[in-house]
């Protein structure tokens, strides 16, 4: 139970034990289990952003179909104001087109009888000459009595 | 220890040459006759010198065998060794020094490896010395004081280094200022400084001294206890053999959680001598 040479060869022994163990045991081990450790939590961080960003594009997902939602309400409110005011300037085109059609016609008749009007009254004059001639069966200057019987017939029609 | 053991005549009354005294002998090369320094114990450096080697063969071995992924066998005990140790220094270290839990490491591994060799039957490694012509061969290098010593010292070495490395003034101060200079007037203080000085060096030569015979002792007591219970019991026919067979085994189990323990505390206190050591001063 003394100290002697041993103690020195045992310091030896234990210093280069020491040495070794950090370099061939402990190091590499501490360094695997860091690297480990770190991995883990890069994996977990990883996980923690993926669930993030998940709910993230969940929300956006629900935003974008709200959105969508509502913009489909509009298109359908402004496509049926738009058929309700296309509806109704239809009936007022065709309106007016039926009045302006009332309107020619109207025009049409009213030249029509005009037209027939001054046919009859020829007619009548030729007839009324024809009818003077065979009645009085003289001679008869025709422009002298042509000129009369028109006046006569112009104030026969002239109630017409 | 041995003369003491002389004395009691037990020794002499028990079997084998020399009794159990005979068993404390080491395996000694005297180098030099007339100086008791001059000699160096084989059995102890040839143990301690093929444990470390297992140690480094283990550690070669695992080194090409270390996984990232999930650690199986080997390597997850290792892994539970290195996280303990490792996490007794964070726990108690104030700064990260890269050396202090390799040298943790190292202190308990090589401890609890060494003791552990104390549970092998108590005379099984000196007969198979016998075997070569060996006289005398004590198997557990940590029941030669030279081992715990050369520990302890290194620690100790190790932990003044950084007491001067990271605070010299407040380490010369506290070794020539504590405890005792506050308390007198200061024309008293030079006289005190000395006295001072003498406590300090004394509480600092105990830590290395408490840790190194906290162990020696331990398990040279270990070791003493299972050469009694060899001796007195199995000694003495079929009942003693049976009853020494399992006073032994009880003893062995005891023995194996001491030296764990001890490596365990040795390896606590270089932690905590460390940390002291790297505490920043206090203003």
């Amino acid at each position: 139970m003394s100290l002697d040479l041993t103690f020195i060869g045992q310091i030896v022994v234990f210093l280069t034990l020491v040495f070794l163990m950090r370099k061939y045991l402990y190091g590499p081990m501490a360094e695997l289990m860091e690297a480990r450790s770190n991995k883990i939590a890069e994996g977990l961080a990883a996980a923690d952003a993926g669930k993030e960003a998940f709910a993230k594009a969940q929300a956006e997902i629900a935003e974008q179909l709200n959105e969508a939602r509502a913009k489909a309400v509009e298109i359908i409110a402004a496509a049926e104001k738009r058929a309700a005011e296309l509806g109704e300037e239809s009936v007022t085109r065709a309106r007016t087109e039926a009045e302006a059609i009332i309107d020619s016609a109207r025009e049409e008749v009213g030249a029509e009888l005009n037209r027939a009007r001054q046919t009859l009254r020829a007619e009548v004059a030729d007839i009324a000459m024809l009818a003077a001639e065979q009645v009085v069966e003289a001679e008869l200057d025709a422009s002298r009595h042509t000129k009369l019987i028109e006046g006569i017939v112009n104030k026969g029609f002239g109630n017409a | 220890m041995k003369k003491s053991l002389r004395e009691t005549g037990l020794a002499e009354t028990s079997h084998g040459e020399g009794g159990i005294a005979g068993h404390l002998q080491y395996w000694t090369l005297k180098i030099d006759e007339s100086n008791p320094f001059m000699q160096i114990h084989l059995d102890t450096m040839l143990v301690s010198i093929i444990v470390a080697a297992g140690l480094f063969i283990f550690a070669l071995w695992l080194k090409n065998r270390l996984v990232e992924g999930v650690p199986t066998g080997a390597q997850n005990f290792m892994e539970s060794v290195v996280g303990f140790i490792d996490q007794t220094v964070k726990d108690n270290f104030p700064v990260h020094n890269p050396l202090i839990a390799p040298l943790a490491f190292t202190v308990f591994v090589f401890i609890a490896l060494v003791n552990t060799i104390d549970i092998l039957p108590a005379f099984l490694l000196g007969n198979v010395a016998h075997l070569f012509g060996v006289e005398h061969f004590r198997p557990v290098p940590t029941n030669d004081l030279n081992l715990p010593a050369a520990m302890a010292v290194s620690v100790f070495v190790l932990v003044l280094y950084y007491e001067f490395k990271l605070k010299p003034v407040h380490f010369m101060k506290e070794l020539v200022m504590e405890p005792f200079t506050s308390l007198v007037p200061i024309y008293l203080k030079p006289f005190v400084m000395p006295i001072n000085l003498i406590l300090k060096v004394v509480e600092e030569v105990a830590k290395p001294l408490s840790l190194s015979f906290r162990l020696f002792g331990n398990m040279f007591a270990g070791e003493v206890i299972f050469l009694l219970i060899a001796f007195l019991l199995l000694g003495g026919g079929a009942v003693g053999m049976a009853a020494g067979f399992f006073v032994g085994l009880a003893w062995t189990a005891f023995h194996l959680f001491i030296g764990l323990l001890q490596a365990f505390i040795f390896m606590i206190l270089t932690v905590v001598y460390l940390s002291i050591a790297h505490q920043p001063v206090e203003h």
